[in-house]
């Protein structure tokens, strides 16, 4: 017995020891990401030094523009939907009409222009391309306090309009009823490839390179400290900023968390999960919103991204058409605000696209893709990230210890729990589940994620938390 | 001694004279079930449906009247499309991008450039109307279907009935060339005459100009069904069927629904699931000791690297099947409105499902296997039936039934099965595996050149391995 007693002992040492030794051992070092250089021009890159100069921007529009557009609103061909089958095979196409209908009628693209330039927004050459962006200061500071620059980027099928909401109340938050403890100056770039910035003309400008080369706008703007705010690609931009430039990063908010680097604790906590919760650190909401995994997890992901497959393999091809046909452009990106804002509106006759958002809203932002032709060029951004494949590129397996605010969002597409999260982004400092909105959380609940950004702000100030990475 | 008693005993049980007749009873009755039970083939269901807009019209009689008719064409048309082709928005490519981000736009101005200036729609409408078409409702919709008989027939030859079933992109227009290799083979040297056929190729219900489904669920057992009710329709108890792409899922559908129909099956692509222990050890052994586990050396020089070739490959190549399968109205929504995108989708698949190689080429090596007129005509067929949509919805209807696209693998294959395997095919299956559903594969042959568009690219091999494999069967 006391044999058996002994070796009972002696597994427990040995077990301790383990994760003794575990924990003191030091850690790797953490590597950052490494800048990324790069020539986006066409042809050759010229001997003579990069122009630097910002220069004012404004949208513009012309007759011949509107009569082109209308001409093909007029022209368009659509087919009918099967009877009963709502948005379940995509955009439905009598709801469609509707859209093109209000889009010739009742749509003033003028004014809308006029909507877009009330924000000062610029232009800059960066690494061979004119990069777009807009920047909008505080129109009147407390005595004694500056405002704290915010980088926010936009994503697929979005743009900076996205933003055009939250702005004032991160600019201007007292007339707004937020606490004016953090007023923000916020620039929106646009990513290269979408509306005002120009497209790469190399092959391979990933979410490194956008990340790089907003690092050199903000430099550029005279900004050695600043906060960055993202989702959908936006936040793989901003989480690879965190990875360049962590000194000059004294917080990053995220309103999306996608995890890339599945491995063996993932699937054990995805087959277990729901039966042992604390066991891989979920919480109760994290269970609602995973489980069951097949439907809410596999079977979704494989229905909703019939898209990213043929973005990340034929471009090209996917967005010819689009470039050519704004009833098919507007039909491509309307289903994405549609579920991805609710995945329950695959089941109205109309995506319930005028529950969340203004048709105004909505078709500036196509706008912003049909004036501009970048639909192809968006596009071409999932293959140079996606191409090689998930988990496979060296960001995805680097850490992120900025600050980290995440707001989750219920019907962002797929849920990713804290547990999952602090594996990657190891400094989280803040992480709530919020109470309503989807993927486009700027656009759909712009007070809610103001709130949030605030809040997350106020504690990394408070504390002072980006000295003590 | 044990021997001995068991004589006695066998002895003294012949007095019994109700034993033995009970017992010749009861194997005789075995046997009789036994054979009669090995004799039965399974089929799957073959059920039934209505496609026409709104509620199944009350239990009258459809009109089963079999309608010519010719395509037609008009100057407004010919105009609005015209019109479209010179506003086209042009992407410039990335710099040495060649067909690796898809199409490239460089060369798809050079296509447009002949399509709007050199290529004649009224011309090739009269190529496509120099076979006889038809229309003939069924199941509320209406079918449509060339039929082209041999000009002359020596007396007493028997002509064999072919049903010939296109895929996506693909269409009718397909099989042009190859129809008259099989109507009149002696002209192109290919046999004595001995082997003619009459030829039927329906376009499937939405695409070209059959009309597409109104309700929801129409997949390929509806299409299997729909094509054996129109071949009764006309008239025959029993043909041959031939198909690639979905015409190779719903040639075999058709073969497992009703087999007495079906004296043989030609296909030229197949795909068997890569399921079960077996399977996935011939495959890790393959390439090592192929035959150990029955591959051929042609087999493992088409099948391998394995990953390479049918994973990543595969994912590299099935983007428009993902969102086809998953958001077909969405996907075709542009390509219905814009002519040159619909080419560009459409021409892309030309070029690489017949070599993948042509990827790095930056025409995508398209005028070295088709000419300009011939892709293009097969596009005009999509634009002006407005069928891209529809033809797209065909993905979901399968996919989201059955992803794997298979064949019933319990019920298997059981009429006589011709398989010819081109070598530039998507993905190769080889015969071992083949067997497991195809239970009676007559000839399978590894042909020396062409892709996924078979008929359209090489109608010569594929006619000459239709012949060979009819040849064979009708010995039977």
């Amino acid at each position: 017995c006391s044999f058996f007693a002994g070796i009972m002992l002696l597994e427990i040492f040995l077990v301790l020891g383990a994760v003794i030794i575990y924990f003191l051992l030091p850690k790797k070092k953490e590597e950052t990401l490494p800048f990324k250089e790069g020539w986006w021009g066409k042809g050759e890159k010229p001997d003579t030094e990069e122009d630097t100069t910002i220069w004012p921007f404004k949208v513009q529009t012309t007759e011949e523009e509107l009569s082109d557009l209308f001409r093909r609103l007029d022209q368009a061909r659509f087919t009918e939907p099967l009877e009963n089958s709502c948005f379940h095979y995509g955009t439905n196409s009598v709801y469609l009409k509707k859209v093109i209908s209000y889009w010739k009628n009742q749509f003033n693209w003028k004014k809308q222009v006029e909507v877009l330039n009330k924000y000062p927004q610029f232009k800059t050459k960066i690494q061979g391309i004119d990069i777009h962006f807009v920047h909008v200061k505080p129109p009147r500071l407390p005595e004694g306090q500056s405002a704290k620059p915010l980088l926010m980027v936009h994503g697929w099928p979005g743009s900076f309009y996205e933003f055009y909401k939250i702005i004032p109340l991160l600019t201007d938050p007292a007339s707004h009823g937020l606490s004016d403890e953090h007023i923000f100056e916020v620039i929106c770039p646009s990513i290269p490839g979408y509306g005002f910035s120009e497209a790469p003309h190399k092959k391979d400008f990933n979410s490194v390179s956008a990340a790089s080369i907003f690092y050199e706008l903000m430099l550029r703007l005279g900004f050695n400290e600043f906060y960055a705010q993202g989702g959908d690609w936006g936040w793989l931009i901003c989480t690879n900023l965190a990875q360049i430039a962590p000194s000059h990063m004294k917080g990053l908010h995220l309103n999306l968390a996608s995890v890339t680097n599945v491995g063996f604790t993932h699937l054990l906590s995805i087959l277990l999960g729901c039966y042992f919760p604390g066991l891989f650190g979920f919480q109760d909401e994290d269970v609602r919103r995973m489980f069951p995994f097949l439907k809410k997890g596999l079977y979704r992901i494989l229905l909703e991204s019939g898209y990213a497959h043929i973005q990340a393999t034929k471009p090209d091809t996917v967005g010819c058409g689009l470039n050519d046909s704004p009833a098919g452009l507007a039909a491509y990106i309307l289903e994405k605000f549609s579920t991805w804002t609710n995945l329950e509106f695959h089941n109205l006759e109309d995506g319930g696209l005028e529950r969340k958002f203004h048709l105004d809203d909505l078709l500036t932002n196509i706008m912003i893709y049909w004036v501009s032709g970048c639909i192809v060029s968006s596009m071409r951004f999932y293959k140079e990230n996606m191409q090689k494949g998930l988990g496979t590129q060296k960001h995805e397996r680097l850490t992120v210890q900025v600050p980290t605010g995440i707001a989750s969002f219920p019907n962002e597409i797929m849920h990713t729990p804290q547990a999952w999260a602090q594996k990657k982004y190891t400094n989280i400092v803040s992480f709530h589940f919020m109470p309503r909105g989807g993927h486009f959380a700027a656009l759909e609940e712009p007070k809610l994620l103001a709130e949030d950004i605030l809040q997350f702000v106020g504690k990394v100030e408070k504390e002072q938390l980006w000295r003590k990475k | 001694e044990n021997v001995l008693s068991q004589i006695r005993y066998f002895e003294s049980s012949q007095r019994n004279p109700f034993l033995v007749p009970a017992a010749a009873l009861g194997v005789g009755g075995v046997l009789v079930y036994w054979l009669r039970s090995g004799h039965k083939i399974k089929t799957i269901e073959m059920g039934d449906g209505w496609w026409g807009s709104g509620k199944r019209p009350p239990k009258g009689k459809e009109d089963e009247s079999i309608r010519p008719f010719k395509i037609e064409t008009s100057d407004k048309e010919i105009e609005d499309l015209h019109y479209r082709l010179d506003r086209f928005r042009y992407t410039p490519p990335l710099e040495g991008a060649a067909f690796h981000y898809g199409f490239n736009s460089n060369y798809l101005q050079k296509v447009v450039a002949y399509w709007r200036n050199q290529f004649n729609w009224r011309k090739q409408v009269e190529v496509l109307n120099k076979y006889p078409h038809f229309h003939t409702t069924i199941e509320g919709i209406d079918i449509h279907f060339i039929h082209v008989k041999p000009h002359y027939v020596p007396h007493g030859r028997a002509v064999q009935p072919l049903l010939m079933v296109h895929g996506w992109p693909g269409s009718f227009y397909e099989f042009y060339k190859i129809i008259p290799m099989l109507t009149e083979p002696a002209e192109h040297s290919l046999n004595d005459g001995d082997i003619v056929f009459e030829v039927i190729c329906p376009s499937i219900p939405g695409y070209g100009f059959s009309e597409a489904p109104h309700q929801k669920g129409f997949d390929s057992k509806a299409a299997a069904r729909i094509f054996h009710k129109l071949m009764n329709r006309l008239g025959f108890k029993e043909y041959y069927l031939q198909g690639g792409d979905w015409g190779s899922r719903i040639t075999i559908d058709m073969a497992q629904m009703l087999p007495q129909s079906v004296k043989g099956l030609h296909l030229n692509l197949i795909f068997i699931p890569i399921r079960g222990l077996r399977k996935i050890l011939s495959v890790m052994l393959g390439s090592y000791v192929p035959w150990l586990v029955g591959l051929s050396r042609e087999d493992v020089q088409r099948m391998y690297p394995f990953i390479q070739k049918n994973f990543y490959e595969l994912l590299q190549e099935s983007g428009y099947l993902h969102i086809q399968a998953t958001k077909p109205d969405t996907a075709g929504c542009g390509l219905n409105d814009s002519p040159v995108g619909l080419a560009a989708y459409i021409l892309e698949k030309f070029s690489t499902w017949t070599d993948k190689a042509f990827r790095q080429k930056d025409d995508g090596s398209l005028e070295s296997k088709y000419s300009l007129d011939e892709l293009l005509t097969n596009v005009m067929i999509y634009w002006v039936t407005s069928s891209i949509v529809p033809s797209m919805r065909f993905y979901k209807e399968n996919i989201s039934k059955d992803p794997t696209l298979t064949a019933d693998a319990r019920v298997g294959v059981h009429v006589p099965t011709g398989i010819a395997a081109f070598p530039q095919e998507l993905a190769h299956t080889p015969h071992v595996w083949a067997k497991e559903v195809f239970k009676n594969i007559i000839t399978y042959s590894y042909m020396p050149q062409g892709g996924h568009f078979a008929a359209f690219e090489e109608p010569k091999l594929l006619a000459q391995d239709i012949i060979k494999f009819v040849r064979k069967v009708e010995k039977l």
